[in-house]
């Protein structure tokens, strides 16, 4: 194979049709970012609600019930700073669109409006 | 990195990822196949009472219902954009997952793609000097790189479609269905097949299984698919042919293909192109050779109904499909026939949305 198929970047031009601010698809660009919100946070409930259930059927091979462990755990400095990281992580994830989208009152892309 | 494969399927690379995509596969199919049908339903029943109210003009004698009209009515109930919302956002999701997943693994995956190119060089036709051209260069699909310009396009294109499909192909179940069901010729020779617009080749490594005994070949302008393709069929120990080339203009010799397939690539061509490319297969196929087309529905005798040309016209807006608003409208047999082909109606697919055709070259 020739040097060109190893090149693993993506041009610069393309990569772009699911950035910048994002289509509406209500007058009221609220209820668009709601609807985002609601999807990202299903999403991750579902993942997490997953990686739980995998944790505990682990555990659980292992001879090992955590159930009471959890409720006593508490976390170290270094263990809170981590899981605020995640967190914020998850609140982007959730609520990115409220500040992907500007404000009501000024123009943003069209989606597909009637 | 890599937790291995589902079948012939890549695993996203980690426990989160999966759940994630897992989700909105399962989001998909609740939007697409219970909330769409609503947003139709609810459409075609207002369509019909504007028009009876003269509020909606009816057009002359088999004209099609403008759609700007149809965009009005659709658009008075407030589920159809909650379903545009939904539908755009789970895209969106899918591909950013589906890359930040696979992007993980990047060493690997490529690694993949040059064991095997380094196993069977000979299988794989990728001229350096090929140019793509600008047409062919766009996000179909929303998918980021599209299908030229993402080195990880091909594996992000095969988890990502696993996700379009709503879970019902992970095994390849619509390529084996389609691959199945392409026609045969008359007089039953196949010692050529070739496959255009074949993307990561999953049809073309099913005829092969079909076929074991013919010379198969993939055809397809994206490499990143392309390579992708390749791999795939040396690990599933096919010996199938890939090459990067436009449908229009594949540099095979007259008549040297008994049968060709293509899989909703028109719709994907602006329609120039698209009567190109079915000049240049009846170039290729020898008389009596047979093509077997599975594509998007057309509307040139205003046969779709206003909930499928609405589903379409988003679709072409914000699913990145701009070329299938100008296909749909055009009179894709009638071209297929001014080329010379004999048009038949194709066989059905479990996927009821898409028309299938043969066309067979005289002998």
């Amino acid at each position: 194979m020739n040097e060109q198929s190893k090149i693993t970047h993506v041009p610069a031009q393309l990569g772009e049709e699911i950035g910048g601010p994002g289509k509406a698809f209500f007058d009221n660009v609220v209820i668009d970012n709601i609807l985002d919100a609601l999807l990202e946070l299903s999403a991750a409930t579902w993942t997490f609600h997953d990686r739980v259930n995998v944790l505990e059927k682990v555990l659980e091979k292992h001879g090992i019930n955590v159930s009471e462990e959890i409720e006593q755990h508490l976390p170290d400095d270094a263990e809170i700073a981590a899981r605020a990281e995640e967190r914020a992580a998850m609140v982007q994830r959730v609520f990115g669109s409220f500040v992907r989208r500007p404000v009501a009152g000024v123009s943003v892309p069209s989606g597909e409006k009637s | 990195m890599s937790r291995g494969q589902i079948g012939v399927l890549p695993r996203p690379t980690t426990l989160a990822d999966e759940s994630y995509l897992e989700f909105i596969t399962s989001f998909r199919r609740l939007a697409i196949q219970e909330m769409f049908p609503k947003v139709a339903e609810h459409g075609e029943v207002a369509l019909a009472k504007a028009l009876d109210k003269g509020e909606v003009e009816r057009p002359d004698g088999g004209q099609p219902i403008k759609l700007s009209e149809i965009r009005k009515v659709f658009g008075q109930n407030p589920v159809t954009p909650t379903f545009q919302r939904f539908v755009r956002t789970q895209q969106e999701m899918m591909w950013r997952r589906t890359r930040e997943s696979f992007y993980r693994d990047i060493d690997a995956v490529m690694e993949y793609m040059a064991d095997a190119e380094a196993k069977h060089p000979e299988r794989i036709h990728i001229d350096p000097n090929f140019v793509v051209p600008d047409y062919t260069r766009r996000e179909i699909h929303c998918q980021p790189g599209g299908y030229t310009d993402d080195p990880m396009g091909g594996i992000v294109f095969h988890y990502g479609t696993k996700v379009f499909y709503e879970g019902f192909n992970d095994q390849d179940e619509l390529h084996i269905e389609l691959a199945e069901k392409a026609a045969k010729p008359a007089d039953g020779k196949v010692e050529r097949i070739l496959d255009i617009g074949c993307s990561i080749g999953q049809a073309t490594t099913v005829l092969k299984g079909l076929y074991p005994e013919a010379e198969v070949w993939g055809l397809d302008v994206g490499k990143p698919l392309i390579r992708y393709a390749h791999a795939r069929a040396v690990e599933q120990g096919k010996h199938v042919h890939f090459k990067q080339a436009l449908a229009e203009e594949t540099g095979f010799e007259d008549g040297s293909f008994d049968m060709v397939i293509s899989y909703i690539l028109f719709h994907e061509v602006p329609v120039p192109k698209m009567k190109e490319i079915i000049a240049e297969t009846y170039r290729v196929l020898r008389p009596g050779g047979v093509f077997t087309i599975y594509e998007f529905p057309s509307n040139d005798k205003n046969q779709v109904s206003a909930s499928t040309r609405f589903l379409v016209d988003y679709d072409s807006k914000n699913n990145c499909e701009p070329y299938s608003p100008a296909f749909v409208a055009s009179d894709f047999r009638g071209i297929i026939e001014d080329a010379g082909f004999v048009v038949e109606q194709g066989p059905g697919l479990t996927n009821g949305f898409l028309q299938s055709l043969v066309a067979r070259k005289p002998e």
